[in-house]
């Protein structure tokens, strides 16, 4: 059952790529609800279909069978246009590296989203996006000149800024060392538990996803388990048992 | 280590095939010029052998007056010493030949044939010596009423035989009946002139003077040698006959070597501008190969890694460019001869017919296209090659910045000391100097806007950029952005737009300059209110008795003729100008300096303030004119008048000519109606005496202004035509650099696409970055071009600078078409960017 509290819902997602004999089951019939305001990851060894799963939930990728959908909106009609407003409007992105634009300072890369949707935003929200991520005296400098910890903080402040339904990030945290990482996972948690946010985060990072409420297991396509209330110890012994 | 290189380069085909084009359009102008000029020279060499065939020898004045660049004029021969050639042992026989102006008047009253084309001339044709003229339909003239034609003419004007045809010619008009119809060896016309022909007596008398022909064509029985004959025909002639004999084959390599100068010309003209288009083409191999190699970085650095020395990347990447180079070079040789003919046709269409049959592929245009061709290409690329040799092994691991930073300071101030100098030598060239410096001036200027171009190119970007990021938002800012991130790589794919406009834009404003000095000079002068002006461009014109026949009718209250004719000033031959000066008050004026207009007497000469000046001469010096026959005359000088690039600087009374054994034409007759009577009322009395009959066209003063500044738009289409090419080169480097700057930020535009951009707006930064781009070409281009256009008209101008006039209007056209290529520059790069799969450029390794 589907509700409008569940900001991304998929429904016996199946994506394969080739055929006949060559054919991969990426998603082999997964079914899951990401509930709001909630922080949940995504976990599994090389090839489970979690980036894959990622992918067409956000309408990155179309699935082969089943349905996704963002806050109730089935993704499967909408063409590129209207994925693409889709994406800007009610999905915000977080990736593991280059996730600014080189040419536009740290506060245009923020608002990149609204602008491409001509929009203004909500400047009061904005502003204490940017104050939470602590990022103020830095809005006018460029990528280049800001560390991969900054970097990744205000790629989080852009998810953030347009008020988005969910927001995917995929590795936020691989690039960087363990203190930044915990840095900006801090900032991730509080974008969930103070500014009410939704973030699904894939990662296989075992002390990342203990910063989750909720994390889904894959393997091989399917759905491998569940764990709320999440340790480093615990997930760790979870995934030795995956492994077998 | 090679085999892997030419693996790569074929793994992008659509980027193989780009730079090629850029080559093969380049060799394509340089081997289709070489085709052109040398099909041409084929085709008028085997012209003159035709025509001379049966000569074996020749004899005609050896008075004459040679003018540089502008041919010869040799006096005519009287047709009594033809007996003592015809005695000559060894002759079989010899006849008299003309080659003088004869217009054939259509049906319709309008002369056959073209005004800037083949010429029109009037000949014998006689039985017993017809050289290559055969009789097709009919038979040969015999009288002074009778007349043939050659076939193509017969076949323009629909003219058969039994036709009354009126012909005109220096004497006047007149109707001969059409008796037959010539077709000249296989051909209808040689070369596609038109042939007026009748027997010897009404030939000299209708097109010379009685009694007297250009010249004797002499066949000999095959006893001697051709040389031996000359020899013998020369000894038997007096000395006071003041004649030569040359063989047939002299004759005939005399006129094709004067022919060939004067193709030569037109074949450096042509080639020029082909250099300019390969010029561009060296600045889109060498952006093309810096980004490839730029691109290749990792490759090159992991097999810089395992072991592979940097002079073999640089020979990988060297030799790829000289299979490039060589696979151009051929195709473009190929494409060259279908531009031939282009060039052909482009010639016609502004108006300059020239007949050109078959084709002429030297070996040589095979070898100069490859050599140049693989040249170029290969010269572009050795300094990318080189940079792509020095990358460190390390960056196969790590990723590196693609993006360069900006100028150095020391690669500045060479481009300004470069462009000091060619700003220095232009001005040198603008106040006097050889024309040198101005080729040299433009060369280094060119240069140094170059050199210094990457140091600009990011200011000028972001300055051009302003405001279409007011206008477009993110995507306006984005692109502003883009245009100025690699002001290397800007500045190189602006550069053959710049070099474009620039050329371009200094051709327009020296047109519009010489337009309006033309509207200028000929308003100031001519005050009257009717022209009748030659129908033919230099050989021919109007018949003398015109003037005098229009001056005497009832609507007209005064006629005076301007002509040009050649003699020989001191020794040298020039080109002067013919007025009558009893006529000419009041209706043509010059703007004198000393003395008055109608100071001039025909025991007198007029000169320019300038070479009076140069020359030494002052007001009674006395000036030595020798005429084409071989008359000489001492002329005074009797005033000297304010000098014009339009004019020559001698006037001479008419009188002088008028009447002498020499061959005269006016130019252009100037009309002042009576008072009361008004110009339409005068129309169609003065057109029946003149266009009607094909004897001249008849214009209003305002019309007769437009057609004479029309005439420069001619050549300004030729020189548009000309460029086409460098500016289609120009826009190939664009797409090129677009293509490889949106493969290159294919991640970005990935990112972009994920959080939300839509197709349209990845569309529309990437052709704004190419507007802006070309913008920046263009902007920098007419300012450029506006200073060229300057010297230019201080350099060619006797009047300098004053008289530049820059025309706003076509400033703006240029500026508009250079947005409008950038736009269309960025149509396929900008689909190609929308087509990039997110996940695939989004996914880190």
């Amino acid at each position: 059952m589907t509700s409008i509290i569940d900001a991304a819902v998929a429904v016996n997602a199946i994506k394969t790529y080739g055929e006949g004999d060559s054919e991969v089951r990426a998603l082999d019939g997964v079914s899951i609800q990401f509930i709001k305001g909630k922080f949940s990851a995504i976990m599994g060894p090389s090839g489970s279909g979690k980036s894959t799963l990622m992918h067409c939930l956000a309408g990155l990728d179309s699935l082969t069978a089943g349905s996704v959908s963002i806050a109730g909106t089935d993704l499967a009609p909408l063409n590129d246009k209207a994925l693409t407003s889709l994406r800007r409007d009610q999905i915000g992105f977080v990736f593991q590296a280059f996730n600014l634009i080189p040419t536009l300072n740290a506060y245009e890369n923020i608002v990149l989203p609204l602008s491409l949707g001509g929009k203004m935003g909500d400047e009061a929200w904005i502003n204490q996006v940017i104050e939470t991520i602590g990022l103020g005296d830095r809005l006018k400098h460029r990528p280049s000149e800001l560390s991969g910890g900054q970097q990744q903080r205000v790629a989080i402040a852009r998810a953030l800024a347009s008020k988005p339904e969910i927001i995917f990030a995929d590795e936020p945290t691989g690039n960087l060392d363990s203190k930044t990482g915990s840095e900006v996972l801090n900032f991730m948690r509080q974008a969930v538990t103070n500014l009410g946010q939704t973030i699904v985060m894939v990662t296989h990072d075992a002390v990342a996803a203990s910063y989750a409420d909720i994390i889904v297991f894959l393997k091989d396509g399917k759905i491998a388990g569940e764990m709320t209330e999440p340790t480093p110890e615990r997930v760790l012994d979870y995934l030795k048992h995956l492994g077998e | 280590m090679l085999f892997l290189s030419l693996k790569m380069s074929l793994a992008r085909k659509g980027r193989l095939f780009l730079t090629s084009l850029a080559i093969i359009l380049g060799t394509a102008f340089l081997s289709g010029t070489f085709i052109f000029s040398d099909t041409l020279n084929r085709t008028f060499d085997q012209l003159f052998t035709g025509v001379y065939k049966d000569v074996d020898a020749y004899v005609r004045s050896s008075n004459f007056v040679e003018v540089q660049f502008g041919g010869e004029q040799r006096a005519r021969i009287p047709i009594t010493e033809l007996d003592t050639v015809r005695d000559v042992p060894g002759v079989v026989d010899a006849v008299g030949a003309i080659s003088a102006y004869a217009r054939i008047i259509n049906k319709d009253g309008s002369p056959l044939g073209t005004d800037n084309g083949p010429p029109n001339f009037g000949a014998i044709v006689s039985e017993s010596f017809s050289g290559l003229w055969s009789v097709d339909t009919g038979r040969l003239p015999v009288g002074p009423s009778e007349m043939m034609m050659d076939k193509w003419s017969a076949k323009k004007g629909k003219f058969a035989v039994g036709d009354t045809v009126r012909v005109n010619a220096q004497s006047g008009s007149r109707e001969f009946a059409l008796v037959g119809i010539a077709t000249f060896g296989n051909v209808s016309s040689p070369g596609g002139a038109t042939f007026a022909l009748f027997d010897q007596p009404t030939a000299s008398e209708f097109l010379l003077a009685p009694g007297y022909v250009d010249a004797f064509l002499v066949k000999s029985d095959g006893s001697l040698t051709d040389v031996e004959l000359a020899a013998k025909i020369d000894a038997a002639l007096p000395p006071s006959a003041k004649l030569e004999t040359l063989t047939g084959a002299e004759i005939t390599k005399e006129e094709q070597d004067l022919i060939g100068e004067a193709l030569g010309f037109l074949s450096t003209f042509l080639t020029a501008f082909s250099l300019i288009a390969l010029g561009i083409g060296c600045f889109v191999i060498y952006n093309v190969f810096s980004i490839t190699a730029a691109q290749r970085l990792r490759e090159n650095a992991l097999l810089r890694a395992i072991g592979a020395s940097r002079r073999q990347i640089t020979r990988a990447l060297l030799v790829e460019s000289l299979v490039i180079g060589l696979l151009g070079s051929i195709l473009g040789f190929f494409a060259g001869i279908g531009l031939s003919r282009g060039l052909s046709a482009l010639l016609g269409a502004v108006g300059f017919e020239i007949p050109a049959s078959g084709l002429s592929i030297e070996l040589r245009t095979v070898m100069i296209t490859i050599i140049v061709g693989v040249a170029v290409t290969v010269l572009s690329a050795i300094l990318p090659a080189r940079r792509a040799g020095k990358v460190p092994p390390l960056a196969a691991l790590r990723d590196t910045a693609i993006e360069t930073t900006g100028s150095n300071k020391t690669r500045f101030t060479i481009g300004l000391v470069v462009l000091a100098l060619g700003a220095a030598a232009l001005i040198a060239a603008g106040t006097g100097a050889n024309i040198a410096f101005l080729g040299f001036g433009v060369l280094f200027v060119f240069a140094g806007v170059l050199i210094v171009g990457p140091g600009v190119a990011r200011p000028i970007a972001l300055w051009i950029g302003r405001p279409i990021e007011k206008l477009r938002g993110v995507t306006g800012a984005m692109a502003r952005q883009n245009a100025a991130r690699n002001p290397k790589r800007t500045a190189r794919t602006a550069a053959p737009v710049l070099i474009g406009v620039a050329l371009v834009t200094a051709f327009t404003a020296f047109a519009s300059s010489v337009k309006a000095e033309i509207r200028d000079t000929i308003g100031s002068q001519f005050r009257g209110d009717y022209v009748v002006s030659a129908p033919n461009n230099g050989f021919g014109g109007l018949t003398p008795t015109l003037v005098d026949e229009l001056g005497s009718m009832p609507q007209v209250g005064q006629a005076t003729a301007l002509g040009y004719a050649t003699i020989k000033i001191n020794g040298k031959g020039e080109f002067v100008q013919v007025i009558d000066p009893q006529t000419s008050a009041g209706l043509f004026e010059i703007e004198m300096v000393q003395n008055t207009q109608q100071s001039l007497t025909p025991s007198g000469i007029l000169v320019s303030e300038s070479r009076a000046k140069s020359r030494g001469w002052t007001i009674g010096s006395k000036i030595e004119l020798t005429m084409v026959d071989g008359t000489t005359k001492e002329l005074e000088l009797q005033g000297t008048f304010k000098p014009s690039g339009f004019f020559s600087p001698y006037f001479i009374d008419r009188q002088v000519f008028v009447g002498s054994n020499n061959s005269y034409f006016d130019s252009v007759i100037y009309l002042k109606l009576k008072d009361g009577v008004s110009a339409a009322e005068a129309h169609d009395p003065l057109a029946a005496a003149t266009t009607d009959k094909g004897l001249g066209e008849l214009q209003s003063r305002d019309e007769f202004i437009d057609s004479q500044s029309g005439q420069v738009n001619q050549i300004l289409g030729l020189i548009y035509g000309l460029l086409a090419l460098s500016v289609i080169i120009a826009i190939v480097g664009i797409v090129i650099t677009l293509l490889l700057s949106v493969f290159e930020r294919k991640r970005e535009i990935g990112l972009l696409r994920a959080i939300g951009m839509t197709r349209s707006q990845v569309r529309s930064t990437v052709r704004w970055e190419s507007v802006i781009t070309s913008m920046i070409g263009a902007v920098v281009g007419v300012v450029l071009g506006i200073l060229m256009g300057v010297i230019l008209m201080a350099v060619l101008a006797d009047t300098g600078v004053s008289a530049f006039r820059l025309s706003i209007g076509s400033t703006f056209v240029i500026l508009v078409l250079s947005f409008i290529i950038g736009v269309l520059a960025a149509v396929y790069p900008a689909r190609r960017a929308t087509k990039i799969e997110i996940i695939q450029a989004i996914a880190t390794m």
